[in-house]
C-alpha cells in the first residue's frame, strides 16, 4: 500500500486544487490587486506622469478632492454620470421591453427587423461616434437639416450644456436599445404559455398579463440587464471622449473621463488616483447594495 | 486548509501591498536610461528638473557610427504627408547610417500623451518628436526631453541663426530643450472682397474694435446674418494675446496667482460677453467649432477669424474670395504676439546612439533648406533670420505678400508663458470663458471661481 510522505489525502487534494487556481490567482494579483495598490500609493504621492521623481503628500489629494476644488469637480462627474446611468438604464430597460414587446413575433419579416435592430451593436463604438458627429454637426448635420424641414431653428447639438449630455444618449440609445430588446426577447420566449392560458381563462387583460405575468417573470433578466447595464454606463468613456471631450464647460464630464482627464491631459496622476479610488468605492457599494436588495424582489421561478 | 490558503493569499496580497509602497521617490525606469547616459560618458539622467544633463561638449560622443533605424513621432495631418515623405526621403538618402520611420501620432494632444505614457513607461520612446510649444516648460521641468546644449556645441549647430524668441521658446530654466520647427503666429483672417466694398480695414487697436464690429457685422432681429469675427474659444492661444496686451499678467511675478480677476481682466471679459450678447461675434467652443468657424468664413457668414497663420494655404485654397490676413489688434501700449506651432525634442530616456541619430535628424528638420520646404508648401513660418531679413525674405513675400503683416512685426513674436501648471490652468480658463460667453451666467462669480482654481493648479504645479 502506497503511503503519502507528509501531507494528508484530503490537504494533498486542496493542494493541488490550490495550484490548479494559482496561475489565476496570480494574474488577478499581477494585473488587478497590484494596480490597486499602486492606486491607492500613488494617491498619497505627487507624482506628475512627466517627472521621474515624486514625494509623499500625506492626505493633500485627498483634501483636495474632499476639502478642496476638486470637491466640485467630483460633484459635478457624479451627477453627470448617474444622469447618463439614469438615461442608458432607462433606454436600455424601458426602451427594450418595448421593443421586445413589439418584436416579439417568430416570423422571417420579424426576424429581420430584429436584426436591423441589434446591427448597431455591433458597430465599434468609435466608429458610430464620429458617424453621429456629423449627425450632430450644427451646420451641415443631418438632423438639424431636418429640423430645418420642419421650420424649428438649428440646435447646437454638443455645444449646448442642455442637449450635449442628451447628444451622447442619442448615440448609446441607437446602440444599447437593439441588445436590451435581444436580451428580454430570450426571456420572454422562455416563459411558459401556460401562465398565459390561465390568465385569459380567467379573463385577464392584455394590460394584466403583461404587469402580472411578464413582468414579474422578466425581473431576473431585469435585475441583469440593471446591474450589467448600470455597471457599463458608470464606465462610460468613449463616446463622451470622441462626441464632446467632456464639453461644454465640463458638462458631460463622466467618472472615467474626468480620471483620464487628469491622467493623460492635465498628467496629474495624483489627483486621477484619488478620484479612481472614490470612483471605485462608490461602485462597489452601489452594486452590492443593488444585488442586496434585488434578493427580496426578484422571482427566479420560471 | 481554508486557513493555510488565506494565509498564502493574504501574503501574496501583502507582498503586492508591499511591493506597491516601496521604492519612494522614483518610477524606476529614469535609472536605467541614466545609466545610459552616464555610460556614454555623461552625467545622471535622474535628474527630474531641468530635463538631462547631457555630457559636455565632445563630438565623438553624439557621433553616429553604426547603421540605425529611428522613428519620429509627428501630428501633421493628411495634407502634409506629400512633405514629409519627401523630407524623410531626402535625409535618408543623404546618408548610410541613419534610417528615418515618421509616425503619425494624432493630435497635439494624443501625441503629448502617447509621448508621456511612453516616458512614463521607459520604453517604446521614438528618437525624435513634435511637440506643442505649450508643453516645453512642462516637458523640461519633468526631464522628459534632453537637454540639447552639448549636442549645438558638439556639432557647432548654428542656432544664432533662428528667431531670437523662437529659440527662447525651446529653453527651460536657460537650457535648450527643444528647437524650433514649424511656427506660426496668430492672425485674423478676413474676406478682402467685403472689405474693399465696405470700406474698413482691420483696427490696429483693441480699442477700435467696437466700431469695427458694429460695420462689418449684419444682425437682423436679433438673428446674426453675418459675424464679425469668430474667436476660437478652444484654444486660449487665440485669445490670451488681448490680454497680455491689455496689461493683464495671467501669471503673477510670484508664479502661485493669476491676475484674471484684475479690473483689466474683467473689463475684457465684459466686452467679448457684449459682443456675443449683440451677435457681433461667435465664440465658437465645441468639438466641431473649428470645422464650423472654417465653414462660417469660407461661406461669407463672417468678416474674419482669428486663427493660425500656419493655415494660410488651407484658407486660400477654399475661399472664393480674396482672403487677407492682418496683425492681430494691440492694447494702447504693445501689440504683441506669441509663437505657436511645433518644436522638435529627443526623449531624455533613449539610449546615447538613438539620441545622436535623433540630433542628426532634428538638426536636418531644422535646416533651413527644410524650414523654405515648409514655408512655401504650408502657411508656416520661415524660421531663420538669414530667410526673414535677406533677398530670400523678400522672395518669399513675393510669393506669398500676405506674410507682409508677419515680416513687419517679427520682433513682436514672443515665446510662451512657461510655467508647470500653465495647461491646467488655461483649461480651467477657456471651460469658464466659454461658458460665460455662451450661457446666461453670474459672470462675477464664475470669475472668483475660476481665480480661485487656477491660484491652486498655479501653487500646486
Amino acid at each position: 500500500m502506497e503511503k503519502n510522505s507528509f501531507l494528508k489525502p484530503r490537504t494533498m487534494s486542496a493542494v493541488k486544487d490550490f495550484v490548479c487556481v494559482l496561475p489565476a490567482l496570480i494574474f488577478l494579483a499581477v494585473f488587478t490587486y497590484y494596480p490597486i495598490c499602486k492606486l491607492i500609493q500613488i494617491s498619497f504621492t505627487d507624482w506628475n506622469l512627466v517627472s521621474d521623481t515624486w514625494n509623499y503628500v500625506g492626505f493633500k489629494n485627498w483634501v483636495w478632492l474632499f476639502n478642496g476644488s476638486g470637491t466640485k469637480h467630483l460633484l459635478n462627474s457624479l451627477r453627470v454620470t448617474v444622469l447618463y446611468s439614469i438615461g442608458e438604464l432607462t433606454i436600455t430597460l424601458v426602451g427594450g421591453m418595448i421593443f421586445a414587446l413589439i418584436f416579439n413575433r417568430l416570423n422571417k419579416t420579424f426576424s429581420i427587423m430584429r436584426a436591423i435592430v441589434f446591427m448597431p451593436k455591433y458597430v465599434a463604438m468609435s466608429s458610430a461616434a464620429v458617424i453621429f458627429l456629423w449627425i450632430l454637426n450644427t451646420d451641415t448635420g443631418i438632423l438639424n437639416y431636418f429640423l430645418k424641414i420642419l421650420g424649428l431653428p438649428a440646435v447646437d447639438w454638443l455645444g449646448n450644456r442642455n442637449t450635449a449630455l442628451i447628444s451622447v444618449l442619442m448615440l448609446t440609445g441607437w446602440r444599447a436599445i437593439g441588445y436590451g430588446m435581444m436580451i428580454y426577447l430570450s426571456a420572454m420566449i422562455g416563459i411558459s404559455k401556460d401562465y398565459y392560458e390561465a390568465a385569459s381563462l380567467d379573463g385577464a387583460t392584455a394590460a394584466q398579463s403583461f404587469f402580472k405575468i411578464t413582468l414579474p417573470m422578466l425581473s431576473p433578466t431585469t435585475l441583469f440587464l440593471f446591474v450589467t447595464t448600470f455597471i457599463s454606463s458608470m464606465k462610460v468613456f468613449q463616446s463622451v471622449d470622441i462626441l464632446t471631450s467632456g464639453g461644454p464647460y465640463r458638462s458631460t464630464e463622466v467618472f472615467v473621463y474626468t480620471i483620464y482627464k487628469y491622467a493623460m491631459e492635465d498628467f496629474r496622476m495624483d489627483r486621477a488616483s484619488v478620484i479612481a479610488i472614490a470612483f471605485f468605492v462608490m461602485l462597489l457599494v452601489v452594486t452590492a447594495s443593488t444585488f442586496k436588495i434585488s434578493n427580496s424582489s426578484v422571482h427566479y421561478d420560471s | 486548509m481554508k486557513k493555510i490558503l488565506a494565509v498564502v493569499l493574504a501574503a501574496a496580497m501583502g507582498t503586492s501591498l508591499l511591493a506597491g509602497c516601496s521604492g519612494g521617490g522614483s518610477t524606476g525606469t529614469g535609472g536605467a536610461a541614466a545609466q545610459q547616459t552616464q555610460a556614454a560618458g555623461g552625467s545622471s539622467g535622474g535628474e527630474a528638473q531641468g530635463g538631462t544633463e547631457a555630457p559636455a561638449a565632445d563630438a565623438s560622443m553624439y557621433e553616429v557610427t553604426e547603421p540605425i533605424t529611428i522613428q519620429w513621432w509627428h501630428a501633421l495631418e493628411d495634407q502634409y504627408s506629400q512633405t514629409v515623405e519627401e523630407v524623410v526621403k531626402g535625409f535618408n538618402e543623404s546618408q548610410d547610417l541613419i534610417t528615418v520611420e515618421p509616425v503619425y501620432i494624432g493630435s497635439y494632444s494624443q501625441l503629448n500623451e502617447a509621448l508621456v505614457a511612453a516616458h512614463a513607461a521607459g520604453t517604446g520612446l521614438p528618437a525624435i518628436t513634435v511637440t506643442n510649444t505649450p508643453y516645453v516648460a512642462e516637458y523640461g521641468a519633468g526631464g522628459l526631453t534632453e537637454v540639447l546644449d552639448p549636442y549645438i556645441q558638439a556639432s557647432g549647430y548654428d542656432v544664432e541663426d533662428f528667431g531670437a524668441g523662437m529659440l527662447q521658446a525651446g529653453q527651460y530654466d536657460n537650457k535648450q530643450v527643444c528647437l524650433p520647427f514649424l511656427i506660426s503666429t496668430q492672425v485674423v483672417y478676413y474676406n478682402k472682397d467685403m472689405a474693399d466694398e465696405l470700406g474698413v480695414t482691420v483696427p490696429e487697436k483693441w480699442a477700435d474694435m467696437d466700431e469695427f464690429l458694429e460695420k462689418v457685422s449684419i444682425v437682423n432681429n436679433g438673428t446674426t446674418e453675418r459675424y464679425g469675427s469668430i474667436v476660437p474659444g478652444w484654444d486660449q492661444w487665440y485669445f490670451e494675446t488681448v490680454f497680455l496686451n491689455d496689461g493683464v499678467k495671467l501669471v503673477n511675478d510670484d508664479m502661485t496667482s493669476t491676475d484674471l480677476d484684475s479690473q483689466a481682466a474683467v473689463d475684457l471679459v465684459y466686452k467679448y460677453k457684449e459682443w456675443c450678447d449683440k451677435g457681433w461675434i461667435y465664440w465658437a467652443n465645441g468639438t466641431d467649432a473649428s470645422s464650423i468657424m472654417r465653414q462660417n468664413f469660407i461661406d461669407g457668414k463672417a468678416f474674419s477669424v482669428f486663427h493660425t497663420s500656419s493655415l494660410y494655404n488651407t484658407y486660400v485654397d477654399r475661399c472664393d474670395f480674396e482672403v487677407g490676413m492682418a496683425w492681430l489688434p494691440g492694447g494702447e501700449t504693445t501689440k504683441n504676439q506669441e509663437i505657436g506651432g511645433s518644436m522638435l525634442l529627443i526623449p531624455s530616456k533613449n539610449d546615447q546612439a538613438t539620441k545622436n541619430a535623433g540630433w542628426q535628424f532634428l538638426m536636418y528638420l531644422c535646416g533651413k533648406d527644410v524650414n523654405m520646404k515648409w514655408a512655401k508648401e504650408t502657411g508656416y513660418m520661415p524660421t531663420r533670420n538669414s530667410v526673414l531679413k535677406t533677398e530670400e525674405g523678400v522672395k518669399f513675400l513675393e510669393e506669398k505678400p500676405a506674410f507682409q503683416c508677419i515680416f513687419d512685426n517679427l520682433d513682436l513674436i514672443k515665446p510662451r508663458i512657461s510655467h508647470p501648471g500653465w495647461n491646467q490652468m488655461v483649461t480651467i480658463w477657456m471651460n469658464y470663458l466659454a461658458e460665460i460667453m455662451i450661457e446666461d451666467v453670474d459672470i462675477p462669480s464664475k470669475i472668483e471661481d475660476m481665480v480661485e482654481e487656477i491660484n491652486e493648479v498655479l501653487e500646486d504645479a
